[in-house]
C-alpha cells in the first residue's frame, strides 16, 4: 500500500523519482557545467578577456568563435570569463545574505520581546526601500568594483529571506514538540539546539537558491548601467559596451548581444530549476487516464431516497494507487436517519464525497452506481449533477470554520444558495431560514468569523439545506465543537428532519453521538461496510470484530467501573492555592492590549500521591490552563502553584518539578518531531536532565518502551515517528514521560484524538503505569463519563471557575451544579 | 483610528530611514565631503582657507546633527540641492521628467496585472493540462530574462529587423505637442519599453495570482459552494477569485518597488527622457546630488503607493476592518 512506502518529510531535493525531482537534477547539471565552462575558461579560450586581440568589430570567424568588440576584445573569451563574475557574485550575494538572513531571524524569532519587533521593524523598512535605484546611489559612492558589488546587493538582499525564515522559526516554536519540550524542563539553548535549528536548517536551502537568482541579475542590471568593475568583464559589462556602441542596429548584435543575454538566462533558469521543487504549487500535479466506470454487480434499490451500488474509488499519487472504498452498497430510506460510522481512514468521507460527485482529481470512481430519484449520480455529466446538488442531494461539510466564505456575509452566501435559478431574494426569506437554524435576522450582516462556532455550524445548515433537499448528507458536521454544542446541533438536525421530511447520512466517527439517534447504524472498517443494524442490534450483536471493539470502547455512564479505583496517600503532591489566570490580546504592533481575558478564577486544587485526578470541562474552561500552570510552563496571576508543599520559583525546587512531574498531550502528532528517532524521543527527559552520559539510557528507554507494550529493539529504537500509527505514537508518549520515573503525569486528553477503537488500550496502559509504578494522573477530558469510570476523583470547570468536586460516582450520580447534569445529559 | 495612526506611523519611520541613508551616504563613502562638491585637480590647487569658505558656503563646518536637521528641513522643502552636470536644482530637473517615468510605469503595471491575472486564472483553472504547462514554463524562461536585454531583443526584433516601431526617445520632435500625430509618435515609442517591463513584472503577479487562485480553490468553502449547485463559473470567480484577491493585491502594490527600478534600467536602453537616463548620466558623471534626488523621489513613490495598499486594504477584506 502506498502508505508503506515512507519519505523523508523534509529533503533538500524532491525525490529524483518524480518529475520534480528530475527537474531540479536538471538544473544542477546546467549549473555544474556553467561553473566548469568558469573555472577553465583559460583553458577553453586563448585570450584573456581584456587583451585587445583583433580588429574592432571582427565578424565571428575560426580564431574568434563569436567574433570581437568595439576594442578588439574576443567576445568569447568575455563570454566564458563573464561567466566567472556572475556566479561568484551570485554565490557570494547568497552566502553573505543568508548567513545575514540567519543569524536575525534566529535573534529575532528565538529571542522574541523587543528584540524581535527592532529587527522586524528594519526589515519593514528594508523591503519597502526601492533596491535597484538604493544599489546604484550606494554603487556609485562605494565606487565600482566587484567587493563593492556583492556587499550592496547583499545589503538590499537579506531582508526578504529573515521575514521569511523568522516566521517559519516561530512556527515551529509554536509546535507542541517545542511545548513538550519546555514541558520536561528544557532551557532555551535545548530547544533552540535540538529541535528548531534541525527544522528550519533544510529551509534556507530555497531562500539561498532565490537570493542567488535575485543577485545574478541585479549585479547584470548594474555592468550595464556601468557600475560593474571596470577591470571585470561581466555579461552585464559586455552588454553595457554593445549598448553604448548600439550594436543592435548593426549586424553585430547577433554575437555580441545574444551569447550574453542568452548565458544570463541559462544560468538564472538553472537555479529557477532548482528552485523550482520548493514551490509546492508549481510541482505537476499527479494525472492519470480514467477508465470508464464498471457497473455495479446488484441493483440500486429504486424506493430508496438514496441508494450507493458495489461503489468502490482508488486515489492516485505518485507513490502508487491506495484503494478508500472497496465495493460498498448501502441504502437511505426516506425520512431515515443513518449513521456511517467509521475511524479515521475507513473511506467514509470519500463514500460522501462520490456520492455528490465532488471527489478530488486524485481519486478515480472505479465501479459502482449512486440511484438518487431514479438518476445514476456517478453517470451523469458535471453540469446535471451540479442541478441536483442542494436542491435534491445537499452535503453539510466538515468544519464550519472553514466552509464559509470568510469575505462574504452570511446573508449573502444564504441568498446566493436561494438564488439559484435567477429568482430574486427577498430580505425575509433569509430571515425565516436564519431563524429555522436558531439565528437572527441580523446575523446575516455578519461575516463567519464574527460567529461563534455552534452558529457558524447553524449559518452552514441554512446555507446546506435552503432549498429543502431530500438527502442530506452531514459529514462530520459536529467534529471539533464542544461537547453540549455538539448535543445542539445534533437536536437541530432532527427538529429540521422532521419539518422538512429530510433524509440523512450522517458521516461520523463519533459513535455515543450517533447511535443514541440514528435509525440504523453502518459501520466502515478499510474502505468496506462491515456491518450494519441498529445501535442496540450492533452492541448486541455485532457480525465483525472491529465494531464489537467500537462498542466495546464505549464505556456506559452506568454500571461497574472499568478500572478500579486508586488509594490517595499523603500530603498533596501538587497544588493550585487560588490560583487566577488571565491573557492579553496583542495588538498588530506586538504591544499587549489593557484588557485581560480572565480564563481561571480563583482555581484550588489538590494532587495526591497515587491518586487519578480528573479534570473535566467544555473548551474554553481553562483546563489546558490547568494543565500548563502545574508544569510550570505558565505562571498564575494570582495564587500559587505548589509542587510538595513549595511554591514552584525556586530553581533547586523547579528542578525536582521538571524531574517528578511529566506531561502527556492531546495531539501524538505533533508533540514528537518527526525526524527524531524514536530512541532519542524517549531519551530526551534523561538528556535535559542531564543523565544521558550514564551509559544506561539505551536501558532506561528500553524498559520504558516495555512498560508501554511496544517493541524495543533496535529496529524500533532507530524508527522515526512518522512511521507509526496514532495509537503507537501515544505510547512513545507515554514511554518519554515514564522514562525518568516521575510521580505525577498530567495526561491532556491523551485519547481524544485516536481513533475510538485505541482509545481504551491508552487509557489501560495509563492504569497499568499507576499500578506498576505508582504515578499520580491529572487526567484532562471533556469526556465525563470516561473520567467517571477512569479517575477516583472528579473536578468540573467551567468557564474558568471549579464548579463542583468530590469522589467519581458522587459526582455521576447526585451532580450537584446545572453545568455538570448538562455535561451526563449529554453523555 | 489606531490603524491609520499605525500605518502612518510606519510610512514616516520608513522615508526616515530612507533619508537617513541619503545624508550619512557621502559621508561614509571612502575620501572627503569636499570630493563630492569639487574635482580632484580644483580642491588640490585651493588654499586652506578656501576649502574651509567651500564648507561653510555647503553648511558641512556644522555639527553633524546641525547638517542633519538641515538637510532634513530642506528636503521638506524640495530642495536636493543643484545638479553638477545640469547645473540646475535636482528637484527641477527630477520634476521635469518624472512624468515619463509615471507614464511608463503606469502603462506596465496597468498591462502587467490584466494579463498576468487573467493568465495566472487561467493556468490554475488548467492545472495540471497543457495551457498550465506552458504557461508556468513560459514565466520561468521569462522570469530569467535581465529586463533590459528583453528590451534589447526587442528593439532587434521590431525596429532593427521589421522597422515597425521607433526605438528612441518618448516623443518626436518636430511635432506640436497634442497634435494627433503626437500622441501617436508618444504611444508608438511606448509600447516596446511597457513590453519589456510588462513581461518581467508580468511574469511575477502571473506566478502569484496562480498560487493564491490554486491555495483559494483548495479551500473548504470552495467544496461548500460546488455541493451546493454553485456554477462553476461563480464558484470561480465569486468564491475563489474574490478570497485570492487578498494575497494578490499586496503582492503587486509591494512589486512596485521592483517596477521602479526595472523603469531606470529599461528607460536607458530606449534613451526614454524621464528619471532612468538622470541615472545614466549621475552614474558616469558621478552626479551625488541628482542620484540621491532620484533615490528619494523612488523611495516616496514607492512609500505613497504602499500607503494607498494599505489603506484601501480593509475594503477588501472585512476581517482586518475590526482592527480599526
Amino acid at each position: 500500500m502506498a502508505a508503506d512506502v515512507y519519505v523523508k518529510p523534509k529533503r533538500l531535493l524532491a525525490p529524483v523519482a518524480t518529475t520534480t525531482g528530475k527537474v531540479q537534477w536538471l538544473g544542477i547539471a546546467i549549473l555544474t557545467t556553467i561553473a566548469a565552462v568558469a573555472i577553465l575558461a583559460p583553458l577553453l579560450s586563448a585570450y584573456g578577456p581584456t587583451d585587445a586581440v583583433c580588429d574592432p568589430f571582427e565578424h565571428p570567424g575560426p580564431g574568434h568563435l563569436l567574433g570581437c568588440d568595439d576594442a578588439g576584445r574576443d567576445l568569447f573569451a568575455q563570454l566564458i570569463y563573464g561567466a566567472r563574475v556572475s556566479l561568484f557574485v551570485g554565490l557570494s550575494v547568497a552566502v553573505i545574505a543568508t548567513t545575514a538572513a540567519v543569524i536575525l531571524s534566529i535573534l529575532a524569532g528565538l529571542n522574541g520581546g523587543w528584540t524581535d519587533r527592532l529587527i522586524m521593524r528594519i526589515v519593514d523598512v528594508a523591503l519597502s526601500l526601492p533596491f535597484l535605484p538604493l544599489v546604484i546611489v550606494l554603487g556609485v559612492y562605494l565606487g565600482a568594483s566587484l567587493t563593492t558589488q556583492i556587499l550592496v546587493i547583499a545589503l538590499v538582499m537579506w531582508a526578504q529571506p529573515v521575514r521569511e525564515l523568522r516566521s517559519q522559526i516561530l512556527s515551529v516554536r509554536a509546535m507542541t514538540f517545542v511545548e513538550a519540550s519546555k514541558a520536561m524542563g528544557a532551557g532555551g539553548l535545548h530547544i533552540g539546539a535540538r529541535h528548531i535549528l534541525p527544522e528550519v536548517a533544510p529551509l534556507v536551502v530555497p531562500q539561498f537558491v532565490r537570493i542567488a537568482h535575485s543577485a545574478i541579475l541585479v549585479e547584470t542590471s548594474l555592468s550595464f548601467l556601468g557600475l560593474g568593475d571596470p577591470l571585470q568583464s561581466s555579461w552585464g559589462a559586455i552588454l553595457y559596451h554593445a549598448n553604448a556602441r548600439t550594436a543592435f542596429l548593426t549586424g553585430s548584435w547577433l554575437w555580441w548581444i545574444v551569447p550574453a543575454g542568452v548565458a544570463v538566462s541559462v544560468t538564472v533558469t538553472a537555479l529557477a530549476f532548482i528552485g523550482f521543487g520548493y514551490d509546492a504549487s508549481l510541482s505537476p500535479r499527479m494525472r492519470h487516464r480514467k477508465s470508464p466506470i464498471k457497473a455495479p454487480a446488484a441493483q440500486p434499490d429504486p424506493e430508496a431516497a438514496l441508494s450507493v451500488r458495489n461503489l468502490a474509488v482508488a486515489f492516485h499519487s505518485e507513490l502508487g494507487t491506495t484503494e478508500a472504498v472497496r465495493d460498498v452498497s448501502l441504502d437511505l430510506g426516506r425520512g431515515d436517519l443513518v449513521g456511517l460510522v467509521g475511524e479515521s481512514g475507513s473511506g467514509k468521507s470519500t463514500l460522501a464525497l462520490a456520492a455528490l460527485g465532488l471527489l478530488r482529481v486524485s481519486a478515480e470512481v472505479r465501479q459502482g452506481a449512486v440511484l438518487l430519484d431514479g438518476r445514476d449520480l456517478l453517470r451523469l455529466d458535471q453540469d446535471d449533477i451540479r442541478r441536483l446538488r442542494g436542491h435534491k442531494i445537499a452535503l453539510i461539510p466538515q468544519s464550519a470554520m472553514n466552509s464559509l466564505n470568510p469575505v462574504v456575509t452570511i446573508g449573502g452566501q444564504l441568498s446566493e444558495a436561494l438564488a439559484h435559478d435567477g429568482k430574486t431574494i427577498d430580505e425575509a426569506a433569509i430571515s425565516t431560514w436564519l431563524a429555522r437554524v436558531g439565528l437572527e435576522a441580523r446575523h446575516a450582516r455578519c461575516f463567519s468569523h464574527e460567529l461563534s462556532g455552534g452558529m457558524r455550524q447553524r449559518a452552514v445548515i441554512a446555507i446546506a439545506i435552503c432549498n429543502t433537499p431530500d438527502v442530506v448528507i452531514a459529514d462530520e458536521p459536529t467534529t471539533g465543537l464542544d461537547v453540549l454544542v455538539q448535543e445542539e446541533i445534533m437536536a437541530l438536525l432532527l427538529e429540521l428532519r422532521q419539518k422538512l421530511n429530510l433524509s440523512i447520512l450522517f458521516v461520523t466517527h463519533n459513535l455515543p453521538l450517533i447511535a443514541r439517534h440514528a435509525d440504523r447504524l453502518e459501520v466502515m472498517y478499510q474502505g468496506e461496510i462491515v456491518d450494519r443494524g441498529t445501535a442496540s442490534q450492533l452492541r448486541a450483536a455485532a457480525t465483525h470484530a472491529h465494531t464489537r471493539d467500537l462498542f466495546e470502547s464505549l464505556p456506559e455512564i452506568a454500571g461497574a467501573k472499568r478500572w478500579q479505583a486508586g488509594i490517595a496517600e499523603g500530603a498533596p503532591l501538587l497544588s493550585l492555592k487560588k490560583v487566577s489566570k488571565g491573557f492579553r490580546s496583542r495588538n498588530s504592533l506586538g504591544f499587549a492590549s489593557r484588557t485581560i481575558t480572565p480564563v481561571l478564577k480563583d482555581v484550588s486544587l489538590d494532587l495526591h500521591q497515587r491518586e487519578k485526578l480528573g479534570l473535566v470541562g467544555g473548551s474554553g474552561s481553562g483546563k489546558s490552563t490547568i494543565a500548563r500552570l502545574m508544569m510550570g510552563l505558565l505562571r498564575p496571576d494570582a495564587g500559587e502553584v505548589l509542587f510538595e508543599g513549595d511554591p514552584l520559583g525556586r530553581q533547586a525546587i523547579l528542578k525536582a518539578h521538571a524531574k517528578s512531574v511529566h506531561m502527556v498531550f492531546q495531539d501524538p502528532y505533533g508533540s514528537m518531531r518527526n525526524a527524531m528517532s524514536i530512541l532519542d524521543i524517549v531519551s530526551e527527559p534523561l538528556c535535559i536532565q542531564g543523565l544521558t552520559h550514564q551509559g544506561d539510557t539505551a536501558e532506561r528507554v528500553r524498559t520504558a518502551l516495555d512498560a508501554v507494550c511496544l517493541p524495543s529493539d533496535g529496529a524500533f529504537l532507530s524508527r522515526l515517528p512518522i512511521q507509526l500509527s496514532g495509537g503507537q505514537r501515544q505510547r512513545v508518549a507515554f514511554a518519554r514521560a515514564i522514562v525518568s520515573a516521575p510521580k505525577v503525569i498530567i495526561a491532556d486528553e491523551p485519547t481524544s484524538m485516536l481513533d475510538q477503537s485505541v482509545r481504551m488500550e491508552i487509557m489501560t496502559l495509563m492504569e497499568d503505569l499507576r499500578r506498576q509504578f505508582g504515578t499520580a494522573f491529572l487526567f484532562i477530558t471533556h469526556d465525563i463519563v470516561l473520567a467517571r469510570h477512569f479517575c477516583d476523583r472528579i473536578i468540573v470547570l467551567s468557564e474558568g471557575r471549579v464548579v463542583e468536586e468530590g469522589p467519581a460516582d458522587t459526582v455521576i450520580h447526585t451532580p450537584a451544579h446545572d453545568y455538570t447534569k448538562r455535561l451526563i445529559a449529554a453523555a | 483610528m489606531g490603524y491609520y495612526l499605525r500605518i502612518i506611523a510606519q510610512y514616516a519611520v520608513t522615508l526616515l530611514a530612507a533619508l537617513t541613508i541619503n545624508f550619512f551616504l557621502p559621508r561614509l563613502a571612502p575620501g572627503d565631503p569636499l570630493d563630492a562638491i569639487l574635482p580632484p585637480d580644483v580642491i588640490g590647487s585651493m588654499s586652506e582657507a578656501e576649502i574651509n569658505e567651500v564648507l561653510a558656503d555647503f553648511g558641512l563646518d556644522l555639527p553633524l546633527w546641525q547638517q542633519y536637521w538641515n538637510y532634513l528641513t530642506g528636503v521638506f522643502a524640495a530642495d536636493f540641492g543643484t545638479s553638477t552636470t545640469l547645473g540646475m536644482p535636482v528637484w527641477d530637473a527630477l520634476i521635469g521628467r518624472l512624468p515619463w517615468t509615471l507614464l511608463l510605469m503606469g502603462c506596465a503595471l496597468l498591462v502587467s496585472t490584466l494579463a498576468g491575472v487573467a493568465l495566472g486564472m487561467l493556468a490554475a483553472r488548467k492545472r495540471g493540462e497543457f495551457a498550465d504547462v506552458s504557461i508556468i514554463s513560459t514565466v520561468l524562461f521569462v522570469g530569467s530574462l535581465p529586463p533590459f536585454w528583453l528590451a534589447m531583443m526587442l528593439i532587434i526584433l521590431f525596429s532593427t529587423t521589421l522597422g515597425w516601431l521607433p526605438s528612441f526617445g518618448a516623443y518626436k520632435l518636430g511635432v506640436p505637442e497634442g497634435s494627433w500625430a503626437w500622441y501617436v509618435a508618444v504611444i508608438e515609442r511606448l509600447i516596446m519599453p511597457v513590453m519589456a517591463l510588462a513581461v518581467v513584472q508580468g511574469a511575477s503577479t502571473l506566478l502569484i495570482a496562480r498560487s493564491a487562485m490554486l491555495m483559494t480553490l483548495e479551500q473548504d468553502y470552495i467544496l461548500f459552494a460546488r455541493a451546493r449547485g454553485t456554477s462553476e463559473r461563480r464558484v470561480f470567480f465569486g468564491h475563489a477569485f474574490r478570497n485570492a484577491l487578498l494575497p494578490l493585491y499586496t503582492n503587486v502594490m509591494l512589486g512596485l518597488g521592483g517596477l521602479i527600478g526595472g523603469a531606470l534600467v529599461i528607460e536607458t536602453v530606449f534613451s526614454y527622457p524621464g528619471l532612468g537616463s538622470l541615472v545614466v548620466q549621475g552614474v558616469t558623471s558621478r552626479d551625488y546630488n541628482l542620484l540621491q534626488g532620484i533615490f528619494v523621489l523612488a523611495t516616496v513613490s514607492v512609500l505613497a503607493a504602499n500607503f494607498l495598499t494599505d489603506l484601501f486594504y480593509p475594503l477588501i477584506d472585512p476581517r482586518t476592518r475590526q482592527a480599526r
